[in-house]
């Protein structure tokens, strides 16, 4: 007996399934997409290339908390494979009543670790005392133009400084929400003197250096006497040395030396937040609205008593009614998961291009991944199955 | 009344009032969860406002002034301030964009002019290299600007704007760790001197007394001045918490949006069942005379009570079960603390859109079960 060509199933009664299960799916997506969105905004936030090696405090609560000297920046840039080296001072602030972070920098050794493009105004230089160049998507958001002057109010520290915006710039990174400094005005907003920066990030040649490397060279730069303010084995280039020169003493325990994207991970893994274990709470998110899916899946069943119980006596076996339901539902099923799942997309698009999808001041970038699409097919697949095949009461 | 009551408890004792009790229950349960921990981090904001170091300093401003040079303050508002008994210390200071000749550059730098400059610097902590300058032809220059324009101890420059102009002499090299690093600081008599305009003066700086209480003492402060003119802190790390727990919370709104709307579906399918499964019921209670009205209103009220106690539920294995996770997190690793807990108001608004988006749910089905007659529901 075939029941392909019997259409006993009201379209109206399961459209209320299919609503259900999209909405799931809508739910599951947006919270997968917008989770694993900011773990990898927050694993990348300091570069997703590899051979970008950070020097930071193990004892930072938060990676923008920490303090290290800045001479080990010196120190480490003469070693063979160390291509470039970039010390910077990331610090939370508010400008015209929005709370930003502010990074300064050594302008010509950051961009050899983010080249940046100027969209308006000029590239700022590490002697222009009062500038700063801001990313484009506070640009937008402020609605600042080259020549503005704004008034920073500080966060981690007793100031206020007014300084002038330069130019605007694009980077397609987590940079565009920052503004950037010369690296003491970053030091004066921290409250940090200056021999410290919160973290300094190197460039390097991975066939000839290695962070164990950097590390083994810091703890020796540790155990050795601190040399003389004021003189230097590494002249400064001329544009640096307009910034007082200061070397602190430090303890080799609290130097952490990592690529940057294992530094960020170990951070926000400290928080139970792996990829996997996000992925695992938006399935979790998901089986919990399962009950409703299965609610529905039954009440569908229910509903059409009647027919079944019909197709049933004219010699329909049990086995054969579920193949048929599940041929007939899992099409809807399918086709409502992924409309959901475009749903989700369409929203958190929306809300990220309105400025609402942020953390900690930044725009988190999220991506269409594909095994957030095969996770949910697979579960609305799976659920569906376990449905209709374990039900039995009214077949 | 009694009658809705009565038929309730025939409802009530259907063997899908569990089921449906827990699929609205767990939805609930996930909004309850997120919800108890953005209140934990709500509370942390709190806190850390609290901590926030109520004798820092605060400026006063023009309201209209998108930067310290463009604010226009007048003298007599510091007069004013100095007769506050909460007030510790008062610097009134004129900050200006000006053009500084030297033997070798000219640049634009910032001068700012302020009373008593060793009090200024005091205050800022300067180490200085030199004196500090006490008379309007004499400077103090911050060391980056120094080291920057190969100033140094004794140099003479010129100081120009609109015209006017006055040389000074450098008479200390100042390293304070904050933006007058990059300034020059002269006694406020050499910029009065130099610009004209003896009347106003950029910003006001002012600190508390240490145990006063700031907000009482701002209040205070407020009343005196006049209406373009505002008060700001310089540290705004309870503004700064607040505005990212905000971030956190606008996306949670939209993102609960989606599970309050799967709650509304979940009762249409919950008043569907209903119908479909008491079919015999409502017919019954047809033949026996009751109105349509009185169907209605037992389908809403059956779907009511199971979003009440659905959300009842959802609200206490939602907060259990972020605790469970919390707590397992803390033998996994220590160091993180996190108590999620739920404000009683947001119970109460988790429970009151349970409600309505319920309610919204089965209104559908409870009045086309309501309008079918007797005969077709025999059907």
């Amino acid at each position: 007996m075939r029941l392909a060509r019997f259409r006993y199933l009201k379209k109206q009664r399961i459209l209320t399934l299919a609503l259900t299960l999209a909405l799931s799916s809508m739910l599951f997506s947006m919270t997968a997409f917008s989770l694993l969105g900011f773990y990898r905004g927050f694993t990348s936030y300091l570069g997703e290339e590899e051979g970008v090696v950070a020097i930071y405090n193990v004892k930072g609560g938060t990676p923008f908390t920490g303090l290290v000297p800045i001479y080990l920046a010196e120190r480490i840039s003469v070693m063979n494979g160390v291509l470039a080296s970039s010390p910077e001072v990331i610090v939370p602030c508010i400008i015209r009543g929005e709370a930003l972070f502010l990074r300064g920098v050594l302008p010509k050794e950051f961009t050899k670790l983010n080249p940046l493009t100027i969209l308006e105004g000029n590239m700022l230089n590490l002697d222009d005392f009062n500038s700063i160049i801001i990313g484009r998507n506070i640009a937008e958001r402020l609605g600042l133009k080259p020549n503005n002057r704004v008034l920073v109010l500080g966060v981690l520290a007793d100031r206020y400084l007014e300084l002038q915006v330069k130019g605007i710039f694009a980077s397609n990174s987590a940079i565009d929400d920052e503004v950037l400094a010369p690296l003491y005005v970053g030091q004066w907003l921290r409250g940090a003197g200056y021999g410290q920066v919160t973290l300094i990030r190197f460039k390097i040649d991975r066939s000839l250096v290695n962070p164990t490397a950097i590390f083994e060279e810091i703890a020796k730069e540790s155990s050795e006497q601190i040399p003389n303010q004021g003189t230097s084995e590494t002249p400064k280039p001329p544009e640096e040395s307009i910034m007082p020169r200061m070397i602190m003493r430090f303890n080799i325990e609290e130097i952490g030396v990592d690529e940057v994207q294992k530094f960020m991970s170990n951070y926000i893994e400290r928080y139970g937040f792996t990829r996997e274990s996000l992925l695992i709470l938006s399935a979790t998110i998901f089986l919990f609205s399962g009950v409703s899916i299965a609610a529905a899946a039954k009440t569908i069943i229910i509903q059409h008593k009647g027919e079944i119980n019909i197709l049933r006596s004219i010699g329909a076996s049990k086995r054969l009614l579920k193949r048929d339901l599940l041929i007939k539902i899992l099409p809807w099923s399918l086709t409502s998961s992924l409309i959901g799942t475009a749903m989700a997309i369409s929203v958190l698009t929306i809300i990220q291009e309105c400025g609402y999808l942020k953390v900690l001041s930044h725009v988190v970038p999220f991506q269409l991944e594909p095994l957030i699409l095969i996770l949910n097919i697979t579960l609305v697949f799976l659920l569906i199955c376990v449905i209709i095949l374990r039900y039995e009461t009214d077949l | 009344m009694i009658k809705i009551i009565y038929g309730l408890k025939m409802l009530i004792r259907k063997g899908g009032t569990a089921s449906a009790v827990l699929s609205l229950a767990l939805l609930v349960a996930i909004v309850a969860s997120m919800n108890s921990l953005a209140d934990y981090m709500a509370l942390q904001v709190w806190i850390l406002g609290r901590l926030t170091n109520p004798s820092g300093a605060y400026i006063i401003v023009s309201e209209d002034a998108e930067a310290i040079t463009d604010s226009q303050i007048s003298v007599e508002v510091s007069h004013g301030l100095s007769g506050i008994r909460h007030v510790k210390s008062i610097f009134p200071q004129k900050i200006l964009l000006a053009y500084l000749n030297t033997n070798f550059s000219t640049s634009v730098v910032y001068v700012r002019g302020v009373n008593d400059v060793d009090a200024y610097l005091k205050l800022r902590g300067a180490y200085i290299n030199g004196t500090v300058a006490k008379s309007w032809n004499e400077a103090n220059v911050g060391e980056v600007l120094a080291n920057a324009l190969s100033i140094n101890v004794g140099d003479e420059m010129n100081l120009t704007l609109n015209g006017g102009s006055v040389k000074i002499r450098t008479v200390g090299i100042f390293r304070g760790q904050t933006q007058s690093d990059a300034e020059i600081i002269v006694p406020m008599e050499a910029v009065n001197k130099i610009f004209g305009n003896n009347d106003t003066v950029s910003i006001i700086e002012f600190y508390l007394k240490e145990g006063e209480n700031s907000r009482e003492a701002i209040s205070q402060v407020a009343r005196l001045l006049p209406e373009n003119i505002k008060i700001l802190q310089s540290q705004q790390l309870s503004v700064f918490a607040q505005q990212v727990n905000g971030q956190m919370l606008i996306f949670l709104g939209v993102w609960s949006l989606t599970v309050y709307a799967i709650i509304a579906v979940a009762s249409y399918v919950i008043a569907a069942r209903l119908i479909a499964e008491s079919r015999y019921e409502f017919t019954m209670l047809r033949v026996l005379g009751a109105e349509k009205r009185y169907i209605f209103a037992l389908i809403l009220t059956y779907t009511a009570t199971t979003a009440l106690l659905g959300s009842v539920l959802g609200i206490a294995l939602g907060v259990a079960g972020a605790q469970t996770a919390s707590t397992m997190l803390r033998w996994v690793n220590p160091t993180v603390d996190i108590t999620p807990f739920i404000e009683a108001e947001q119970a109460l608004k988790t429970l009151l859109l349970t409600l309505a988006s319920s309610t919204l749910g089965c209104v559908y089905p409870a009045l086309k079960s309501a309008r079918i007659k007797y005969i077709e529901q025999q059907t």
